[in-house]
Parts: structure tokens; C-alpha cells; sequence
């Protein structure tokens, strides 16, 4: 963890009286806030590693917020959205949250609302940072193996025996044990168990 | 004795020859009607030859004769005269001539004529030789005249006859227009009447005339035939009538009709033709006339009976007071459903259709005009007719203030169709009004959706600011700064709701329908715009304005413009809802000097098929929508005698372009 980094609230709201009035709520609980009139505009700014979140409106002249999420999600943006909008429906809000939405506030929100779901979403955010920086890890860790150890800790994380490795390989079995021990110890993996639960967080940024 | 013999023979023979002159005087008398008289003025005896007797209706020599007789017989008118000149004339030396009238016993009347001369038994002759004493006798003849008067007068009556007779004659020549002419066939010789010159265009002082030049003026188109039919005359014997044209000598043409007989002597030879030529051009043209107003009478009358039908209006005239009808047009019958062919309807036959709940209030109108003697009005009743149809008419009488009590002259007419026509329209336009106001309620809804957000947004922020506001000043210090910021942003952001409300206030703001007021169209573009600002980014639509300095102002109710542009803007929006795109306002003043708005989408399009359909009542695509809008829009814009249209776009979307007249009338 790097506890320099303060965290940042982004807001993407066209109507410059909320947008003025949410930055300085935010700011007046101590955080960093920042504010844009598009979602364009937001995407230009150059991020930086602090954790952050982002307010968005739901209804934005050029393209509606809830395609504006699915375009971060489609650029590998991940940053959490608190939706805020003047005229919320169910159906809208549904949506919204089943794309990972934080949280779906009407207008007008209390302002303890909007606070708590920003603290929630950067909570999320450090969470999802420290994951990530974690995978990064074991990713590096990953890397070093050479190809007969990551198919050996691939088998080994599937549940086969040494044996089975061995004749699926077609070496023996002794050998299997070699290649075993030595990804265990580059992974920096105590157990088994734990080695699986390194093989689960780095599945998504292996190939398949 | 001899000589006393020869003497007496003498004297016989002698009286013998005074006894027969005597009876040749008397019956040259007697002959010539002349008889003679002697007057002895001394005595006054009067000595009457048998003639005169005879003359004077007595038999000859029936008693003697007196002068106071003979004045006596004198008629009564004459007698004063006939004396009264006699001594004057025989003073004067002249011997008197006199014609007179008698009396007779018998009271005939006869006149004669006396010629009277003196007579002297012995001549007094004075000293100086002049006879004195006057006459002693009078001698005379009278001679009876009556017949040879008679003769006479009857005679100047004759000539004066045929003279009148020759002016009639000639007089009703000029008066029908009609000559005669007679046409020695053997010398080829022409007579004509003067009437005839005349009828030709010329004067009888022209001189005589010849077949060649009445040849020459019959019409070049008529002459063959005119002369062929009178050679046919001459052969036959048979009357020639021909009518044909003659050509005067100052080219006018007149029409004539000409009759000839021919005249033969005992061997049997055509001799003459006589005949008459009647100027019948004006008679002709007369009766033309008359043909032509007849046939246009007739046309007149079918006309009219014809725009009797297609109006439903009969006329007719009667008497109410006798209850008799005078004239009763074939509509009338129709009206009442008799039918026309079948022969005359009475007038209790009509009576009777009018229906019972009617009856009374129809006489009352008629009795009250009859006794007043004015015109009257019946504006609606009904009447049943023989077959049950119910209908309903209007009347209305003219009284003829000439004519009897109750008579009258008038139409009748079936307003049934009309009246059920007029409950029609109002049911519609009050269907249309129902209509209209349920489509203002529906836009209004649909704008105060639209209108929430734009308050949420200011009020979203001012709460949130006044938030902040409050964690500034929960510092320690306060942050006075930033808590006056957001005061300040909190002003600011009220101030833009309480604008929202105002703009959607004047918006409702709705007044009677018929208000009607000058509207600045580019302030209402304005205003919609903004209204649906909102509205249109929720669906990710722009709307651009491209609105003309000269866009006219135009005389309208508020109420009315507004709903015309929201629902054309709310329409287009629909169109784009699920896909976004662009709206387009668009005015100018047209070379008509007409205000033209057009309001583009780039949405899905009009329906395939006819752009009109649209416009159609119930047609709507929105699963909300009453389909409504775009119907109650033509409605309002038609009504202001504008006109709006629906057309495709070149590339997506459509077009809705509206009309309205610079000045337009708002209807009533």
C-alpha cells in the first residue's frame, strides 16, 4: 500500500450548478474532487494511481451515462460510478447497478447519502487497486516460471497427482516433484491451497 | 152663220188645240214632276195646276186653294224663309228661285223647287211709264225634286264612301303592312299600291314599275324559287303564297309574304295576276322572339324545377282562409311525399301531414298573419308523411296585399337534412374540442415530465451546496469562504427553479380559447425550445434553432401557437426517442408574407404510404400516445386558415412544416 496517494472524486455532471455544488460537498468532507461537463472530457484527463471514483449523471447531452459506463468498461476502464439522475427509474436503475454500479442516487440526494456511497466506492477502488496490485505480483512471480513448470503448476492447481503429471508429460515422476517444488517456491506459495487461490486471482490475465 | 159657224168652229177648234196643249202640259207636267201655280196677291187665292196638286199629295183640283193653305203645307222649318224672301226679291226685280220643303196630307216629306215670275192682268203703267201697284200676280212652277235630292245625295254619298273606303283601304294597307299589285301577264305591265313602294323601300313618286326590277330586289337566295312558284301559279291556277326576303335599295332585308291570284278571260288566258305582298319581318321577328322567350320560359321553368329539387325548396300559393291552393310547385309534393305524377293533391291532403305535437303552433303562426294580414315565418316543424318518414320544413309566407284575406305566396323547404347535418357538426366540433383539451392535459403531462428534471437539477444542486455550506461552517474555524460560495450558489440555483416554474407557469397560463393577442413566434421558439431542452437530452437529442430576423409576428391565441409547436417538437422527438439525432427549428416569413415554420427530426421516418396518414385521427405509434396531437395541430393551424404538412427528409427523418397567414383571424 501506498498511503501517499489521496484519493480523488471525478464528476461528470452537465449541469455546471450541480456539478459546482457535488465538488464542493466533496471537498468539503476532504477529499480531492475534480469536475467535467462531458464524459469526453473525463476521458482525456490522464489518470493517475490514486484511488478514485467517479459521479455520474445519468443524462448527458452526447451519449447517456449508462452507455458512457459501458464504453469504460469496454476501454478497461475500471473506476467505480455512483449514478446520480433527476429522473431515475427502476428499470434504469437495475441496469446501472448490474453493470457494477456503486450505488443510484435521485435527484435530490442527501448529501450523507452521496458521501457514503462515494467512501464506499473508494473503498472498492483501494480494494480493487490493492487486488490488482497483488495479481501484478503474482503475475511477475508467474512470469519467471519457465513453460514446463507453469503447465506442471497448471496441472497441479486442475488436482492431478504427481503421477498423473508425470505419464500426461511423459516424464517421471521424480522429476514432476523437481518442477513442483520449484514453482512453489517462485510462487512464494506456502501451501497448495494457497497456490490455487494465486492460479484463481491470475486466471483472468492469463491466456487461456 | 157661216161665219158665226167657221167662227164657232174656229173657237172649237181652237179650244180643242188649247184643250190638248192644256193635256200636253198636263202630262209633261205630270212627267217631269212640275206643276204650276198663280197667286193673286189681292185676294190671296191660289190657282194650283193638277200637278201641283198631286205634288202637294192632294187629288187634282180637290178644293180651292188659299194662300193660308199653302203656308200651311209649307214645312214649318222653311216656311218663314221661303215668304220672308219673296218680297224682297220681286222689289229687287229678280225673279225668285227657291227649293223648299212640303208637307203632305199624309206627312211625307217631299222637297221642291219653285221658280216664280210676276203677272199683270192690266198693266198700271203711271205717267212716266213705270209699272206701280206692285205685282198683282204671282206665277210659278214648283217642281218636285225629292227623288232627283235623293238620287243625288245618295249618289255624293257613294263617292264619299268609296273615297273613305280607298283611305281605309289604303290606311289598312299601311297598318298591316300589306300591298297589292296586279301584273298584266299579256303587256307585262306593273301596278303597285302605294303601300308596296313602300314595303320595297321606295316612294311611289318613283314611277312605274317592271318585273325586272321586283326581280332584282327579291333576295338572290329566295328569287328562283318566288318566281317559280308564281310560273306554277300561272299554270295551275292554284293561289301562289311564297314567303322570301326582299332587298331594299339601302340593303335592308325584310321579309315578306306575298299572295297572287290569276285572273283569266272567257277563252281561258292567264291575263293578270293580282296579289298582295305583306311585310311580315317584324311579325316574324316577333314571333321569333316569342318562340325564343317561350323556349326559354320552358327553360326557365325546368331550371327551376330542377333548383327547386336540388334545394329542397317548393313553392306554391293558396288561400288559408278558404283553404285553397292556387299554385303548388311538384317539389312541394315530393316534399310532403306525394307523388307529382299522380294527379292533384288536395289542400287538407298537405294539412294533415303536419305532425300533431306541431299542428298547433304551425296555425297559430298561420292564423295570426291571415288576421294581421303580414308575411309570416314557420321556422321549423315536421310533418309526417303518408309513408311515416318523419321531416322537418321550414316555411315562410309572403302575403298579397292585393289579394283576399289568407292569400298568400311562399316557399316551403326540407331542412331536415341540413338540421341533421348542423347537429353533426356540432357534435364534431365539440368532439374536436373534447379532443383538444384532453391533448393540451396529455402535453401537459408530458411537459411537466419533462419540466421535473429541470427544476430537480437546480434544486438537486442548491440543497446540496446548502450541505456543503453547513460542513464549512462546522469547521473549526468555519471556513466562511466557502460557505459564502455556496450561499451564493445557492441563490443562484433557486433563481433557476423559480425561472423552470415561471417558464412552464406561462405555459398554462391558458385564458379562453379565443383570446387571441399579437405573438412574437421567435420568443415562443424560444420558450418551447427551453421547455423541451430537457426533454430532448434525456434522449440524447440537439435541438438547433434556426430562426429568421424577419419571422413574422402573427395574431393567435397563446394557448393555441404553444400547443401547435409543442406538439410538432414532441412529435419529433418520438420519432428520435430510442435512437437520438437532431431537431430542427426552422422560421422565416414566406413571399406570401406568411409565417413558415418547419420542424425536422432525424428519426424513423414517416409511415410508408401517404405523409397525410399522420394526421389521422387515432394514428399514433407511441403505446401512450391518443393519437391525437398531430389531428387537433391541423385542426388549430387550419383554423387560422393556415395549412400544415408532413414531407420525408432526404436523408433520416421527416419534416413538418406549418403555414400561418401574417394576420390570420382566430376562428370564433
Amino acid at each position: 500500500m501506498k498511503p501517499a496517494a489521496a484519493p480523488t472524486v471525478f464528476i461528470v455532471d452537465d449541469d455546471g450548478g450541480v456539478r459546482r455544488a457535488v465538488q464542493d460537498l466533496v471537498e468539503s468532507v476532504g477529499l480531492r474532487a475534480e469536475s467535467f461537463a462531458t464524459g469526453q472530457e473525463f476521458l482525456s484527463k490522464k489518470r493517475t494511481s490514486e484511488p478514485s471514483c467517479l459521479v455520474l449523471d445519468v443524462r448527458l447531452p452526447q451519449m447517456s451515462g449508462l452507455d458512457f459506463q459501458r464504453t469504460l468498461a469496454d476501454i478497461g476502464m475500471q473506476i467505480p460510478i455512483i449514478f446520480i439522475t433527476a429522473h431515475g427509474d427502476i428499470p434504469m436503475s437495475v441496469r446501472a447497478l448490474k453493470s457494477g454500479a456503486v450505488e443510484f442516487l435521485t435527484k435530490p440526494f442527501r448529501d450523507q447519502d452521496l458521501l457514503d456511497a462515494i467512501q464506499q466506492a473508494l473503498q472498492r477502488d483501494r480494494a480493487a487497486r490493492a487486488q490488482q496490485d497483488e495479481v501484478q505480483e503474482l503475475h511477475g512471480r508467474y512470469l519467471a516460471l519457465t513453460a514446463r513448470e507453469r503447465a506442471v503448476m497448471g496441472m497441479v492447481v486442475a488436482g492431478m497427482l504427481s503421477k498423473q503429471i508425470a505419464s500426461e508429460i511423459g516424464i517421471s515422476e521424480a522429476t514432476v516433484k523437481i518442477h513442483r517444488g520449484n514453482v512453489m517456491q517462485k510462487m512464494q506459495a506456502g501451501s497448495l491451497i494457497e497456490l490455487v487461490r494465486m492460479a484463481d486471482k491470475l486466471r483472468p490475465v492469463l491466456p487461456q | 152663220m157661216t161665219a158665226l159657224k167657221r167662227a164657232d168652229e174656229e173657237r172649237q177648234a181652237l179650244a180643242r188645240k188649247l184643250e190638248e196643249s192644256n193635256a200636253r202640259l198636263e202630262e209633261a207636267q205630270r212627267v217631269a214632276h212640275v206643276g204650276h201655280w198663280e197667286w193673286d196677291l189681292e185676294t190671296n187665292e191660289v190657282v194650283w195646276s193638277d200637278e201641283t196638286y198631286r205634288i202637294f199629295g192632294l187629288k187634282p183640283q180637290e178644293r180651292p186653294m188659299e194662300l193660308a193653305d199653302v203656308r200651311g203645307m209649307i214645312h214649318p222649318d222653311d216656311r218663314e224663309s221661303l215668304f220672308g224672301g219673296v218680297d224682297v226679291d220681286l222689289s229687287a226685280g229678280a225673279y225668285p228661285v227657291a227649293e223648299f220643303r212640303i208637307v203632305r196630307p199624309s206627312g211625307e216629306v217631299r222637297t221642291v223647287h219653285a221658280i216664280t215670275s210676276k203677272r199683270w192682268s192690266a198693266p198700271p203703267v203711271d205717267s212716266n211709264g213705270t209699272a206701280s201697284g206692285g205685282a198683282r200676280r204671282l206665277f210659278g212652277t214648283v217642281q218636285d225634286i225629292t227623288e232627283n235630292k235623293r238620287v243625288a245625295e245618295e249618289r255624293q254619298a257613294l263617292s264619299r264612301d268609296l273615297q273613305e273606303s280607298n283611305a281605309r283601304l289604303e290606311q289598312a294597307q299601311r297598318l298591316v303592312h300589306m300591298g297589292y299589285y296586279e301584273w298584266n301577264l299579256i303587256t307585262g305591265r306593273v301596278t303597285w299600291s302605294a303601300e308596296l313602294y313602300r314595303i320595297y323601300g321606295l316612294s311611289p313618286q318613283d314611277g312605274p314599275i317592271d318585273m325586272a326590277l321586283v326581280s332584282e330586289m327579291i333576295h338572290p337566295d329566295d328569287r328562283e324559287r318566288v318566281f317559280r312558284e308564281s310560273d306554277e301559279a300561272i299554270r295551275s291556277g292554284v293561289p301562289a303564297a311564297a314567303e322570301h326576303r326582299v332587298v331594299r335599295p339601302d340593303g335592308e332585308v325584310r321579309t315578306v309574304h306575298g299572295l297572287g291570284t290569276v285572273k283569266r278571260n272567257a277563252a281561258g288566258l292567264a291575263f293578270e295576276m293580282f296579289g298582295t305582298v305583306q311585310d311580315i319581318t317584324d311579325r316574324k321577328r316577333a314571333e321569333d322572339a316569342l318562340q325564343r322567350s317561350q323556349l326559354e320560359l320552358r327553360r326557365e321553368q325546368a331550371y327551376l324545377a330542377e333548383a327547386q329539387s336540388l334545394t329542397h325548396t317548393g313553392s306554391w300559393a293558396a288561400n288559408f282562409h278558404t283553404g285553397q291552393n292556387y299554385h303548388v310547385s311538384e317539389e312541394i309534393y315530393r316534399l310532403h311525399g306525394f307523388d307529382p305524377g299522380k294527379g292533384p293533391v288536395g289542400a287538407d291532403s298537405f294539412y294533415k301531414t303536419i305532425h300533431p305535437d306541431d299542428e298547433s303552433f304551425v296555425w297559430g303562426i298561420i292564423k295570426n298573419a291571415n288576421h294581421a294580414r303580414t308575411d309570416f315565418e314557420i321556422p321549423e316543424y315536421r310533418i309526417c308523411r303518408p309513408d311515416g318518414a318523419i321531416r322537418t320544413l321550414r316555411a315562410i309566407g309572403h302575403h298579397n296585399p292585393s289579394g283576399e284575406m289568407g292569400e298568400y305566396v311562399g316557399i316551403t323547404m326540407d331542412i331536415t337534412e341540413r338540421k341533421r347535418a348542423e347537429a353533426e357538426r356540432e357534435r364534431l366540433r365539440q368532439l374536436e374540442a373534447d379532443l383538444a383539451r384532453v391533448n393540451r392535459v396529455n402535453m401537459m403531462g408530458e411537459l411537466a415530465a419533462a419540466l421535473a428534471h429541470e427544476i430537480k437539477q437546480p434544486i438537486t444542486a442548491s440543497v446540496t451546496s446548502a450541505n456543503a455550506l453547513m460542513r464549512w461552517l462546522a469547521y473549526d474555524p468555519p471556513d466562511l469562504d466557502r460557505a459564502r460560495a455556496a450561499a451564493s450558489r445557492i441563490e443562484e440555483d433557486a433563481n433557476r427553479a423559480a425561472n423552470v416554474i415561471d417558464s412552464l407557469r406561462s405555459f398554462y397560463k391558458t385564458g379562453t380559447p379565443t383570446e387571441r393577442q399579437i405573438i412574437d413566434v421567435k420568443e415562443i421558439i424560444e420558450q418551447m425550445s427551453g421547455l423541451l431542452r430537457g426533454e430532448a437530452d434525456r434522449h440524447t437529442i440537439t435541438i438547433y434553432s434556426e430562426v429568421d430576423p424577419d419571422t413574422p409576428n402573427i395574431l393567435a391565441n397563446p394557448v393555441q401557437l404553444q400547443q401547435v409547436f409543442m406538439n410538432l417538437m414532441l412529435n419529433a422527438i418520438e420519432a428520435m426517442k430510442d435512437i437520438g439525432g437532431t431537431l430542427t427549428i426552422r422560421s422565416r416569413i414566406d413571399p406570401e408574407n406568411r409565417l413558415f415554420v418547419s420542424i425536422s427530426d432525424t428519426g424513423i421516418g414517416l409511415p410508408t404510404g401517404s405523409a397525410e396518414q399522420v394526421f389521422e385521427p387515432f394514428h399514433t405509434t407511441k403505446p401512450q400516445g391518443t393519437g391525437m396531437g398531430l389531428t387537433i395541430t391541423r385542426s388549430i393551424v387550419e383554423s387560422y386558415g393556415g395549412r400544415v404538412w408532413a414531407t420525408a427528409n432526404q436523408g433520416k427523418g421527416a419534416t413538418f412544416n406549418f403555414i400561418l397567414p401574417y394576420n390570420a383571424e382566430a376562428p370564433v
